[in-house]
């Protein structure tokens, strides 16, 4: 008893510090921690939040950045598809146009050379002419006063037929 | 000289307000205050207050959480209010003023300082020293059942009930343990740096305060954590235990 009355030990004043340390215990409970505690868990939730969105977000930047290498590359399949019909295209009407052309050209070549044939026909023919009677005009003038009427005409005849064998 | 006793300053009818008790209403103002405050004024972005103390709330919820698994949110708030009450008592004593502003009483004129650190009362903290073993025992009898609680204490076989009587000589000895090594530290800082402050009162004090800050955070550590790591193993049943233990 003499050491409880030394150390000052008074069952009020424990009494009152229990009492004081579970009023302080249940204030601390529901003021304190469970404010701190409850705003460290929406925070730390809003961060696995934020984190879950920034990882979908990325996901699907990916999804779109694959998706539009696909488009692109199906663009560049098309245009190059394109740019070879045309190419091949191209090709072909011009070897259709060639081959016109020639055949045209052949066309008028031909034409040409026909009508060069009919002219030296008809200008051989009209030369012909203009020689047999240049020779009868000949032969006029030059038996006339030789031969009489009936043996001019035989002659001239004769001369005729002989000029139209040699044609 | 610093009496053991903390000093009545008055009385209020058979109730005696020793300036221990004033310093003890000075700390809870302070935590209450504190309390209300970060409740008022708690926001998803932190300010420096609101910031320390998160710091120190999530660091201790963690170290709970550590020890003691699942049961660490009945465990918390104990150990954290230890912490912070015994802490701002231990440094409330290092304030200018404290143990040094007082009346002279008596016919002999005794020096009774107004106020003196609420842990340096052998009251207080036998108290808190009383509060930690019966929470432990009550958390230990809720979380594992009135059977397997009284079974630690009490059995047929004679040499589990020496052991039993072992374990509650153990528990007697962990209050009276708790409590002194508080007080003892605390009212061995204050009697320290009465005596340095008395030979001189400039500079020569500085060292010893600073190794009294470091005291009174650490006699709070002690206390709490030796608190959370009783509650811890009163709290873990029989056949976890053994689990940990093949582990």
């Amino acid at each position: 008893m003499e050491i409880v009355k030394e150390f000052g030990l008074n069952p009020y004043l424990l009494a009152a510090q229990i009492v004081n340390f579970l009023i302080i215990l249940y204030i601390l409970k529901k003021l304190l921690y469970k404010s701190v505690l409850d705003m460290l868990k929406k925070r730390s939730d809003s961060i696995k939040e934020g984190i879950k969105q920034a990882e979908e977000g990325r996901l699907t930047l990916e999804k779109a950045l694959e998706e539009e290498k696909k488009i692109l590359k199906k663009a560049q399949d098309q245009s190059r598809k394109i740019v070879d019909d045309a190419n091949t295209q191209a090709v072909s009407i011009s070897k259709e146009i060639e081959e016109n052309s020639r055949k045209q050209a052949e066309k008028i070549l031909e034409e040409a050379k026909r009508q060069i044939e009919q002219e030296a026909k008809d200008t051989e023919r009209r030369l012909s002419e203009n020689v047999t009677n240049l020779s009868i005009e000949l032969i006029k003038k030059s038996v006339g006063e030789l031969f009489g009427e009936r043996e001019q005409k035989q002659l001239i005849e004769k001369a005729a037929k002989q000029l139209s064998k040699k044609k | 000289m610093v009496s053991f006793a903390a000093e009545p300053i008055f009385r209020l009818g058979f109730f005696p307000v020793t300036n221990t008790v004033l310093d003890t209403i000075i700390v809870d103002v302070l935590l209450i205050a504190l309390a209300v405050y970060i409740k008022k004024n708690i926001k998803l972005v932190p300010g420096f207050i609101q910031n320390l103390i998160e710091m120190a709330i999530e660091t201790f919820y963690s170290l709970t959480e550590s020890v003691a698994g699942e049961r660490a949110s009945k465990i918390f708030p104990y150990l954290m209010t230890f912490f912070l009450f015994i802490l701002i008592a231990n440094w409330s004593g290092l304030i200018p003023g404290f143990g040094t502003i007082g009346l002279y009483e008596g016919k002999e004129r005794t020096f009774v300082p107004l106020l003196r650190s609420a842990t340096s009362d052998i009251n207080t903290t036998f108290g808190l020293a009383i509060v930690s073993l019966v929470a432990t025992h009550m958390l230990s009898s809720t979380t594992l059942g009135i059977k397997e609680y009284l079974g630690r204490y009490f059995s047929l076989n004679p040499i589990n009930l020496y052991v039993g009587v072992l374990e509650i000589i153990g528990e007697i000895t962990k209050v009276i343990s708790l409590s002194f090594r508080l007080f003892g530290n605390i009212f061995a800082g204050e009697v320290v740096l009465g005596t340095v402050a008395g030979l001189s009162a400039f500079l020569f004090p500085l060292p010893f305060l600073l190794l009294e800050v470091i005291v009174g955070l650490v006699q709070a550590l002690v206390f709490s954590m030796l608190t959370m790591a009783f509650m811890a193993i009163l709290t873990t049943p029989h056949h976890e235990a053994k689990e940990v233990s093949a582990k």
